[in-house]
């Protein structure tokens, strides 16, 4: 039996193609939704998988420094460090910056402390360059924030030379990240002006005036000296612990959670909270959007391959008067129906290659997505094609002899 | 004339099409009972609305009758008017269509849609072409086999309609005025290809028509008129002579 499917699309062909183009756009922005819910839960993940340690120890009862404000002492690294079953400790710190660049553009970046020297950034996934050599003034960028090798970065009252770029390292909010050995990015997040530093100099005399210290002079005359606001070092957020080889996380963790001043997760919680609490509201949005758009998919294809049906209503009336069975025109409508839905799914792949790579946001497309668009596509060309036959099998071989 | 030529192949008896019911009730075709024989083209007259059209359905198997019983071929296809047997099978295998427009599929050449009515009584595509080949270029088709149906003029496209009527050895033809949109010359090539082809074939052609210039080609005329048929006495000489 000749095919009739492919001869009717043969003797329309323009008609047919534009149709599968506008399908098959509508397809790739729900392929585009698919690769951007993807990419948001690597992007939330990408930090905490790259650093990979076992357990993040962070500040007694909150979540650590990707849900909420975390602070312990800078020496909690090394207390952990003595702790029998560990076997590196890095400190942690990281925190938002937004700056105006040399051009006037506005610069957003997450900028991260590397424990330097236990961790130089080795494990960051390094485009170009190397890692940190320096404890200082080094700065490793993540390629989306557009600096080559060796540019001057000034951040602070510091200037950072770049010495390495990564690819694809970026913070939940899908910023760049910049990563600085930990006593760099403390200075940053600690810095103070000069003024600041005055001011403080004089509220600390104001201070001592006021108390009963400021009735002898030699106490007056040491606070009215210039010297470093802080006598402490500032905090970190988290302590990164590495667990021996062969030795439990979760059992050094029940170990560690005795401790009054700190909590403790392991890799998968510290992940779980980025996925389900970080990102979960825009995660659902973008879920029900590609559910909304895979419907409205499958309510213009129906009416599609109804319009193309209503077309052949005559010809249709021909085959039935003509004696045709009825998998004639089942197949002729179901083959025509999945023929659309087959372009229209390649020609959303051709453009999700074309574009998705110039998205601003990571879009991360996997075979298995690609798989189960193939499987939504498949079935809803199975719907509509079932509504155009519905309207098929009704043509009246009556109409032959009548017009 | 050839024995298989004289067989009945059309014999209807006490055909009747009542629509509707109580005072709307309308008796379309009253009971109606004729024989055709192979070979035959007979002619069926009559005002619009005198039950033409009715009568070529229930005998092309579209519409069941109210009354009355069909056999087609050797095939007894109606009886006290259900069908007993495939109709869908029936109309693919025993029955041609023509009518006033060639209702050629658009999307298929000239040759697809004469192999369309072998292809889907299960002929293979090499069978198909060779005897639609061999069919078109008798009917002189033979430069326009790969020719879309809008690129046919209404003479080509008829012939073309016809071809694929007669392409699968129908038992009958039913023609719905094939001549209407011709000019006098087609309109009697026509009727002569109808002619030409009840003879070769061995089918019976029944042609609905209002077109009195192309009487004397057929060999029966039967008229209709309010429902009711009824066999025209011919005068001598005019049209063929008896089977």
């Amino acid at each position: 039996m000749m095919d009739l499917a492919v001869r009717d699309i043969r003797h329309d062909l323009g008609r047919f193609v534009l149709t599968a183009l506008g399908l098959g756009m509508l397809l790739s922005i729900v392929l585009a939704m698919t690769g951007i819910y993807n990419g948001m839960v690597v992007d939330a993940t990408v930090l905490p998988d790259t650093l990979g340690a076992d357990l993040w120890v962070v500040q007694r009862d909150t979540k650590g420094p990707f849900a909420e404000s975390s602070r312990v002492p800078l020496r909690l690294a090394e207390r952990l460090r003595a702790v029998p079953g560990v076997s590196r400790t890095r400190s942690y710190v990281s925190f938002n910056v937004q700056r105006t660049g040399v051009d006037g553009r506005v610069q957003r970046f997450m900028l991260a402390g590397l424990s330097w020297p236990d961790d130089t950034g080795d494990l960051l996934l390094l485009a170009q360059g190397r890692s940190l050599r320096a404890p200082h003034y080094e700065v490793v960028v993540d390629v989306s924030l557009g600096l080559p090798l060796d540019a001057q970065l000034s951040i602070g009252r510091d200037v950072f030379s770049v010495v390495g770029i990564t690819s694809g390292m970026v913070s939940s909010g899908g910023d760049p990240m910049l990563f600085v050995s930990v006593a760099d990015a403390l200075n940053i997040q600690n810095d103070l002006s000069n003024e600041a530093l005055r001011l403080e100099g004089e509220a600390r005399l104001a201070r001592v005036r006021r108390s009963e210290y400021g009735r002898d002079p030699a106490s007056l005359a040491r606070a009215g000296q210039p010297r470093l606001p802080a006598l402490t070092p500032p905090p970190v957020n988290a302590v990164l612990v590495d667990v021996q080889p062969g030795q439990d996380p979760v059992a050094l963790r029940q170990r560690l959670e005795q401790w009054p001043d700190i909590s403790v997760y392991t890799l998968e919680e510290q992940r779980a909270l980025l996925v389900r609490g970080v990102i979960d509201r825009a995660r659902r949005q973008i879920g029900l959007f590609r559910t909304l758009l895979v419907v409205i998919s499958a309510i213009v294809m129906g009416l599609i391959v109804y319009t193309m049906t209503l077309d052949k209503m005559h010809s249709l009336a021909l085959l039935k008067l003509l004696g045709a069975r009825r998998g004639v025109i089942l197949r002729l409508i179901l083959e025509q129906s999945m023929l659309l839905g087959l372009l229209s799914f390649f020609v959303a792949l051709l453009i999700g290659e074309l574009l998705f790579g110039h998205f601003p946001r990571r879009v991360l497309v996997a075979d298995s997505d690609r798989l189960a668009l193939a499987g939504v596509v498949a079935g809803i060309s199975g719907a509509a094609g079932l509504v155009g036959l519905r309207k098929a099998l009704s043509a009246d071989p009556n109409q032959v002899l009548a017009s | 004339m050839t024995e298989p030529a004289r067989r009945t192949v059309v014999s209807a008896e006490n055909l009747s099409k009542t629509y509707g019911e109580g005072a709307l009730r309308v008796e379309a075709l009253k009971p109606t009972s004729f024989e055709a024989r192979a070979g035959e083209v007979v002619a069926i007259l009559g005002p619009s609305g005198s039950g033409k059209s009715t009568l070529l359905t229930i005998l092309g198997l579209i519409n069941a009758p109210t009354t009355g019983s069909l056999r087609i071929g050797e095939v007894q296809v109606i009886e006290n008017a259900l069908p007993r047997t495939s109709l869908e099978r029936q109309r693919r295998q025993q029955i041609g269509f023509v009518f006033q427009r060639s209702n050629l599929i658009p999307f298929l050449t000239a040759e697809e849609n004469v192999r369309l009515s072998l292809e889907i009584d299960g002929v293979n595509a090499y069978e198909s072409r060779k005897r639609a080949r061999a069919l078109l270029e008798n009917l002189g088709l033979d430069k326009r086999l790969l020719s879309l149906p809008a690129k046919l003029s209404g003479g080509e496209a008829q012939r073309v309609a016809i071809a694929r009527a007669l392409i699968h050895r129908p038992s009958v033809v039913l023609a719905d005025e094939p001549t209407a949109s011709l000019d006098s010359g087609r309109g009697r090539q026509v009727m002569e290809l109808f002619r030409d082809a009840a003879h070769a074939q061995g089918a019976a052609v029944l042609v609905v028509t209002h077109d009195h210039r192309t009487l004397d080609l057929v060999d029966r005329i039967l008229e209709m008129e309010d429902g009711r048929l009824t066999e025209r006495a011919r005068a001598p000489g005019v049209g063929r002579s008896p089977a």
